[in-house]
């Protein structure tokens, strides 16, 4: 209180009780309320604004163009080459991602002893830096001097150069994609797992559920509903901004086969420095992200059941 | 406990801490510098500390260095908004036309013309190059000092050559000459490479500039307005990137994943800048004896090679800094910087003195890989700007170049495609 008493006025310190009780709230809520405004909110209407324009880093002077900028990405053939990389990527990594992990967690929850050496292994990707990573996949992945082609090789799918061959590399960043959020979607879902009260699988045995299958289905698939779609959710977000790998790994070759929408962004804003551009395409990503989420939250949470 | 008086007064003594040097300063001359490529501190800093034991009145500090010449431009452009820049920056080559452009418009750099014509008449004469002075012009006028140049060099494996029958101490110094090497080490070693050119993922056109240079061509129109490279040394340039895959057994991967195959004995010739004969030798260890050559030139009357590096560009406002920046500037283009720099990366020096023997003379005769660059110095041309949209024209060439060296479009189709949408991204910047 001592806080309010210094920065309310003295006007609001002797009115009625009520009117104190809001100012004084109000007050409580100001800092918060003025950093979401300036950290969020402000650059939020910039961002709006610059993408009206096209300003270029460092121009002294800056014009309107209306919605020009956004008329020019949807012709703009990198632009939907961008868009259509980065849907198939989802595509691949969602489900990928969050069943994978769903069938590793559960395997694992059902280990005893060797549990923690097993989620150690599967953490590890999330815990390495990418980009200190890179040389290895580079590496792995080397046509000649790698070990993964003459492996394909062995198994009969022929000299297969997974980086730089157009209709592979997109399918080999979602699988090196996969390989970096299976550990963290994992730990989310055993967390999931350990939450499910014993009592209801011995109430479904007492009600006849029999095998492993049935108990999967009847009680641990259900009572995961928030974990998975929580799960979901972040996969979605994190693999619709799929960008480290593209940067150091390919650029988005070969013949663009790579090119997602935040790496084109980042080369539009950060490397053409088209700002205005760049800022349109900007807007786009996150009413695409806003978009996707509120979707999948709305068809999700009515089959969710919340214990 | 802590009271606000206790906080004031701390407070106040660490301002006055901070506010210290710029006091001390006064008296002598800070110059605040930037450059890229934190591997760059290595001659950065002896050649800055050479130059305060020279000028004990100037203090020379460093900006937090930066990855790359793009995120260095992108630094500087958002310091002229802010006012923030530096005194002294050193911009890539590829950037400095639009660095100076932009800003000579807001009046933030520094026309050297006045300070070289100071020196004295023949001082520009005897220390630069017409060429190498040129690089650091725009528009006419000199904004940058050269500092760093280096243009492309082969680099091949003598073992492979010789089991391919060539002669690893004759080097081809034609393209024909390059094919024919890189087929005969594709016949004797199946599995190797014979030539790798790799245009199809190198970090800029450096290298695709290189080629159609060599064969006399050129990317712009003299005025710069206009692409160049339709006519016939364009259509020989890619002629050969796609005869390097069809002949020569060149496989289009990665320019790291080339640097490693070769590193291993895995391809005849590469070719890369000089800058990375350091790193190219670690890489290689003791794998094999490697050996450098200069850039094979096919027209030997207009044919040359492009010209990466960095200029010193001057942005300080204030007269003191602006002289003490100047001898900063021509300090590091002179013989004895020159001979710092180039000893630790294998660049060329800009400096016509530093080849004396006092300088530089004994390095290259101990280190005959480092020499290659510097055999073409006289061979250096600009690294061709297309202006704004110069990055992105890039990345459309790159596309096309690489279509054409799989095969998926004929090299003539692919330049008349690459010729066109070049045109069109240059109209709209």
């Amino acid at each position: 209180m001592a806080f309010a008493a210094v920065f309310l006025p003295r006007a609001a310190r002797s009115a009625s009780p009520d009117r104190r009780l809001a100012l004084a709230g109000a007050a409580f809520a100001a800092p918060a309320a003025l950093l979401l405004l300036t950290i969020l909110l402000a650059p939020l209407v910039v961002l709006l604004l610059l993408s009206l324009t096209d300003y270029r880093l460092g121009a002294v002077a800056v014009r309107w163009v209306g919605l020009a900028n956004y008329a020019e990405m949807f012709s703009d053939p990198v632009f939907r080459r961008a868009i259509r990389n980065t849907f198939l990527y989802v595509a691949f990594v969602l489900p990928a991602g969050v069943f994978g992990a769903l069938a590793v967690a559960a395997l694992v929850h059902a280990r005893t002893r060797t549990r923690s050496v097993y989620e150690v292994i599967y953490f590890l990707p999330v815990t390495s830096t990418l980009v200190a990573m890179a040389t290895v996949w580079q590496f792995l992945l080397h046509p000649t001097l790698g070990p993964v082609t003459p492996l394909l090789a062995s198994l009969g799918f022929g000299r297969l150069d997974l980086l730089n061959d157009p209709d592979l590399a997109l399918v080999t960043l979602a699988v090196i994609g996969v390989w970096q959020m299976l550990g963290f979607n994992m730990v989310l879902f055993l967390a999931g797992l350990s939450a499910i009260p014993r009592d209801l699988y011995e109430a479904a045995a007492l009600d006849g559920a029999a095998g492993a299958i049935d108990r999967f289905l009847r009680v641990t698939w259900p009572m995961l509903g928030p974990t998975t779609m929580f799960v979901t959710i972040t996969t979605t977000i994190s693999a619709f901004k799929v960008f480290d790998t593209v940067v150091v790994l390919t650029r988005g070759g070969p013949l663009g086969a790579t090119d997602t929408l935040l790496y084109v962004l980042y080369l539009e804003g950060f490397h053409y420095f088209r700002t205005g551009y760049a800022a349109a395409m900007t807007v786009i990503v996150l009413a695409f992200l806003c978009a996707l989420s509120l979707l999948q939250a709305r068809l999700i949470e009515r089959r969710v059941h919340y214990a | 406990m802590l009271t606000r008086k206790d906080f004031l007064l701390g407070t106040a003594a660490a301002a006055g801490a901070l506010a210290a040097p710029a006091v001390r300063a006064q008296a002598a001359v800070t110059l605040d510098v930037l450059h890229a490529y934190p591997s760059f501190a290595r001659f950065f800093t002896p050649v800055a500390e050479e130059f305060m034991k020279a000028n004990p009145g100037i203090r020379v500090s460093f900006r937090q260095i930066l990855p790359n010449y793009d995120e260095l431009h992108q630094a500087l452009l958002r310091g002229a908004l802010t006012n923030q820049l530096p005194d002294v920056a050193f911009s890539g080559f590829n950037r400095l036309p639009e660095l100076a452009r932009t800003l000579s418009a807001r009046n933030q750099i520094l026309a050297l013309d006045t300070l070289i014509a100071g020196e004295g008449a023949s001082w520009a004469a005897e220390n630069f190059s017409p060429r190498m002075l040129a690089l650091g012009k725009v528009d006419g006028r000199q904004y940058g000092m050269p500092f760093n140049a280096s243009s492309p060099i082969a680099y091949y494996n003598p073992e492979l050559v010789a089991r391919a029958g060539g002669d690893p101490d004759r080097f081809p110094d034609s393209w024909e000459g390059v094919i024919a090497l890189g087929a005969a080490i594709k016949r004797a070693v199946p599995q190797a490479m014979g030539v790798s050119y790799y245009i199809n993922s190198f970090d800029s056109d450096w290298l695709w500039q290189a080629l159609v240079q060599q064969g006399g061509g050129r990317m712009l129109s003299a005025d710069g307005k206009s692409v160049a490279f339709g006519g016939e040394a364009g259509l020989a340039a890619v002629r050969l990137a796609r005869r390097f895959v069809t002949e020569c057994g060149m496989q289009l991967i990665g320019a790291d994943q080339n640097r490693q195959q070769f590193a291993t004995g895995g391809t005849g010739i590469i070719f890369d800048s000089p800058a990375r004969l350091a790193v190219i030798t670690n890489l290689v260890g003791g794998r094999f004896p490697l050996r450098t050559a200069p850039f094979p030139i096919t027209d030997k009357v207009n044919g040359g090679v492009p010209t990466g590096g960095n200029a010193a560009v001057i942005m300080a406002s204030d007269p003191a800094k602006r002289r003490a920046a100047w001898e900063y500037v021509k300090f590091s283009a002179g013989p004895l910087a020159q001979k710092i720099a180039v000893e630790m990366t294998g660049y060329l020096p800009v400096n016509l003195k530093a080849l004396a023997p006092e300088f530089l003379g004994r390095f290259y005769e101990q280190n005959p890989n480092a020499r290659s660059a510097a055999l073409q110095m006289d061979r250096s041309l600009p690294w061709e700007d297309y202006g704004a949209n110069g990055p992105r024209i890039h990345r459309v060439q790159q596309e096309i170049l690489t279509a054409i060296m799989r095969g998926d479009l004929t090299p003539e189709a692919g330049l008349a495609r690459m010729v066109r949408e070049t045109e069109a991204l240059m109209r709209t910047a």
